[in-house]
């Protein structure tokens, strides 16, 4: 079998297509619950998709290493296994070095374990695949995931807070205890409303994608 | 070797729970202390924001030095209090104030730290806990020296609501506690309690609760109210101490201005006397001058000596 | 005791494992449309955290958490192994999950072959280990306070699940926009429900 090179247009569509048409959140369905949680802000929703990304980037990488060597009956026991050691060691270096944003994050970074998006990818490509690609697999489909989370934090936190990334957006004088006629969106930091605006979203994608998406 | 067979799935589940529980323990060791010193850091920096002095962290190059050198700078001191009001010898720093909660009120730890404010004053900084809405919420106090007055607070929580419960850790809200009492006129420990409408003049154990934040308020106010009223031997003591020494004081000033009115007066006397003897000495030799000289010269020394007399 | 009844009815209404965490909503999404297969799936999902968050509490107690190995030996009180705290909760899960399920094929066939198809989906339902976790980190002080938050988080989210499944019933006879029909629709009257939900948050018992 020809080696692939590694940056092969092949591979480099494993990298883009989960940023548009086969995103994991808003087409495949994937990784919604712990994703919308996180994004009262723009910092934390990204420190979780960068770590969401590093935990499917690895698993698969080191999934598919171990591909041929798995029994089948412990399949997933495995994968479960594997998983949980890239979200424990992810933990341990946000707590080490990123407290404030571990502290947002709290439990949500424990629940990646079951990010329906990391087992997904496992089960559907990397089980199946060279090491490279999945790995790329991997960093696509974080990307995807994390842009969704970029996007719905950034309406969030704008709206709700007038700030983005901790830095004021909409001046103080705007405000309505400053002399102006501006209030912050209290509904927005509230948490139904990123399942409303996630529903926006896929809307707003699917009404602007050609192929007639699935249900 | 058979993939599926019974040996090789035992085989490989035991090298894989070995490896990873090899990794993970390797990395928790080692990513222990820095985690650790987050902890801390996080702590100093609330004991700080209490006494109004961590402003200037965003700026800081280094957030954690910049927090480790500002506590050493303010925060001189710290003891541990018995529920009896007597001071003992412990690290105040590492008290956990989940754990003494579980403990018999008369056994617990009770931390006070000790800050030496820019303008020589001491405030004192007691840690407090209890529960909000949907967990626990804490923070610090800190007092002024005569343990009545706040001088600052800073609080936070675990889940709160936010704009609703979540509003305790905002600065606007903790500002409304800067000059309450704890303590009435009487003195009678009052506490500060949080109702709608509190923060009006004339009131010094009130504060404003959150609208909407209802439940949150109300334990805020019984978290202030047990914390502190653990220490109340402490304050009553300390009061009493404070008492007796500006007492003490008073009477000692008091002595030394009388020592000194009486110098004072002594000393008047004493140059009157002077004087007196000096113008009687003087009048002598005029006395013994007018015998051999002649009047005037000496009528103007002799006024003046009465003058000087006179003017005293 | 009035501490147990208050917990288990924050979790039913207040802290719902749906509207106010959004957990476990992937596999629900992706496999029922109708309230009967969603009352299986959430009934499913009530037994499992009902009987795993109190198992994770005693685990948490007396095996991870720092100095919790003291009552083995006092020179084990340094211990501090909380950081495999992840590793052990999908553990138990996975366990139990398999145990259940061959409970269920051995002793309950019918059973078995209408719920059993949930019961792998179950083992990693963002729910579940959701549950072990908030009970970690919430710090719950008694056995008691932990199973009132396991079973008031089942009940919940088994009265969302059903809840979410009925009004999509409903909808098929509605005009929804085709780019917003299925998933789009469903997030947007989810929040919705999530935000009525939220009406119960003054209460006090």
């Amino acid at each position: 079998m020809e080696k692939e090179p590694f940056f092969s247009a092949k591979n480099l569509k494993l990298l883009t297509e989960p940023l548009g048409r086969s995103n994991p959140v808003t087409v495949l369905v994937l990784g919604v619950c712990s994703a919308l949680a996180v994004t009262v802000k723009l910092e934390p929703a990204v420190a979780m998709a960068v770590a969401v990304t590093a935990v499917i980037a690895v698993s698969s990488f080191i999934m598919s290493l171990l591909r041929s060597t798995i029994p089948n009956r412990i399949r997933i026991i495995v994968q479960l296994v594997i998983v949980s050691l890239m979200v424990i060691l992810v933990d341990q270096v946000l707590r080490a070095f990123a407290y404030d944003v571990s502290k947002q994050l709290s439990v949500f970074v424990g629940l990646i374990i079951t990010n329906c998006i990391v087992m997904g990818r496992i089960e559907a490509f990397a089980l199946g695949n060279k090491p490279w690609p999945s790995l790329i697999d991997g960093i696509g489909n974080g990307l995807g995931y994390g842009m969704i989370l970029v996007a719905v934090s950034c309406c969030r936190e704008l709206l709700g807070s007038g700030t983005l990334w901790g830095y004021r957006v909409i001046p103080s004088s705007f405000y309505i205890a400053n002399g102006g006629v501006y209030e912050n969106n209290g509904l927005v930091i509230l948490p139904p409303m990123a399942l409303i605006l996630l529903g926006i979203i896929i809307w707003v994608q699917r009404s602007r994608s050609k192929n007639p998406a699935k249900r | 070797m058979n993939k599926d067979s019974n040996q090789y799935i035992y085989l490989y589940s035991i090298a894989l729970v070995v490896a990873v529980a090899a990794v993970l323990s390797v990395v928790a060791t080692l990513l222990k202390p820095f985690q650790q010193k987050n902890v801390e850091v996080e702590k100093k920096q609330s004991i700080l924001l209490s006494v109004h002095k961590a402003a200037g962290v965003k700026k800081a190059k280094s957030k954690a030095q910049h927090i480790e050198d500002e506590y050493a700078k303010y925060i001189t001191g710290s003891y541990i209090v018995s529920s009896l009001g007597a001071t003992q010898e412990g690290d105040a720093f590492a008290v956990n104030l989940e754990e003494e909660a579980a403990k018999p009120a008369a056994s617990r730890k009770l931390p006070v730290f000790i800050c030496s404010d820019d303008d020589s004053t001491l405030k004192y900084v007691i840690p407090v806990r209890g529960t909000g809405l949907w967990g626990p919420i804490w923070g610090y106090v800190a007092l002024h020296d005569d343990f009545s007055t706040i001088y600052g607070v800073v609080f936070d929580h675990q889940g709160e609501t936010p704009g609703l419960g979540a509003e305790i850790s905002t600065p606007e809200f903790q500002r409304q506690f800067a000059g309450k009492q704890i303590f009435d006129a009487t003195p009678m420990f009052t506490s500060v309690k949080v109702v709608k409408g509190g923060n009006t003049r004339g009131r010094p154990h009130e504060v404003d609760a959150i609208s909407g934040g209802t439940i949150t308020s109300q334990g805020l106010e019984k978290m202030l109210l047990d914390n502190l009223s653990a220490y109340l031997p402490f304050f009553k003591e300390q009061q009493r101490m404070q008492g007796a020494k500006q007492r003490q004081r008073e009477r000692e000033k008091k002595e030394k201005e009388e020592e000194e009115e009486r110098a004072l007066l002594q000393a008047k006397q004493d140059e009157a006397a002077r004087i007196a003897r000096w113008a009687a000495a003087a009048s002598a030799a005029q006395a013994l001058q007018k015998d051999t000289t002649g009047a005037a010269p000496a009528e103007k020394e002799e006024s003046k000596p009465v003058e000087q007399a006179e003017n005293l | 005791m009035g501490d147990v009844v208050n917990i288990f009815v924050k979790s039913v209404f207040i802290d719902n494992m749906i509207f106010a965490y959004f957990l476990g909503m992937c596999s629900y999404l992706a496999v029922s449309k109708s309230v009967k297969i969603s009352a299986g799936l959430g009934l499913a999902v009530l037994f499992m955290l009902a009987i795993t968050v109190p198992i994770s509490y005693l685990l948490n107690r007396y095996v991870l958490s720092s100095g919790a190995l003291a009552w083995v030996s006092e020179s084990l009180r340094g211990i501090d192994l909380s950081f495999l705290s992840f590793i052990f909760f999908i553990a138990i899960i996975a366990s139990i999950v398999q145990i259940v399920e061959m409970v269920v094929e051995r002793f309950a066939p019918t059973l078995h072959s209408s719920l059993g198809i949930f019961l792998p989906l179950i083992a990693v339902n963002c729910a579940i280990l959701g549950g072990s976790l908030f009970m970690q980190e919430r710090g719950y002080q008694t056995l008691g306070e932990a199973a009132a938050f396991g079973l008031g988080s089942g009940v919940g989210w088994l009265l969302a699940i059903v809840g979410i499944a009925a009004i999509r019933e409903k909808l098929a006879y509605s005009n929804v926009p085709a780019p917003l029909q299925g998933l789009g629709i469903t997030f947007i009257v989810t929040g919705l429900m999530g935000i009525a939900f939220m009406c119960f948050m003054g209460i006090k018992l």
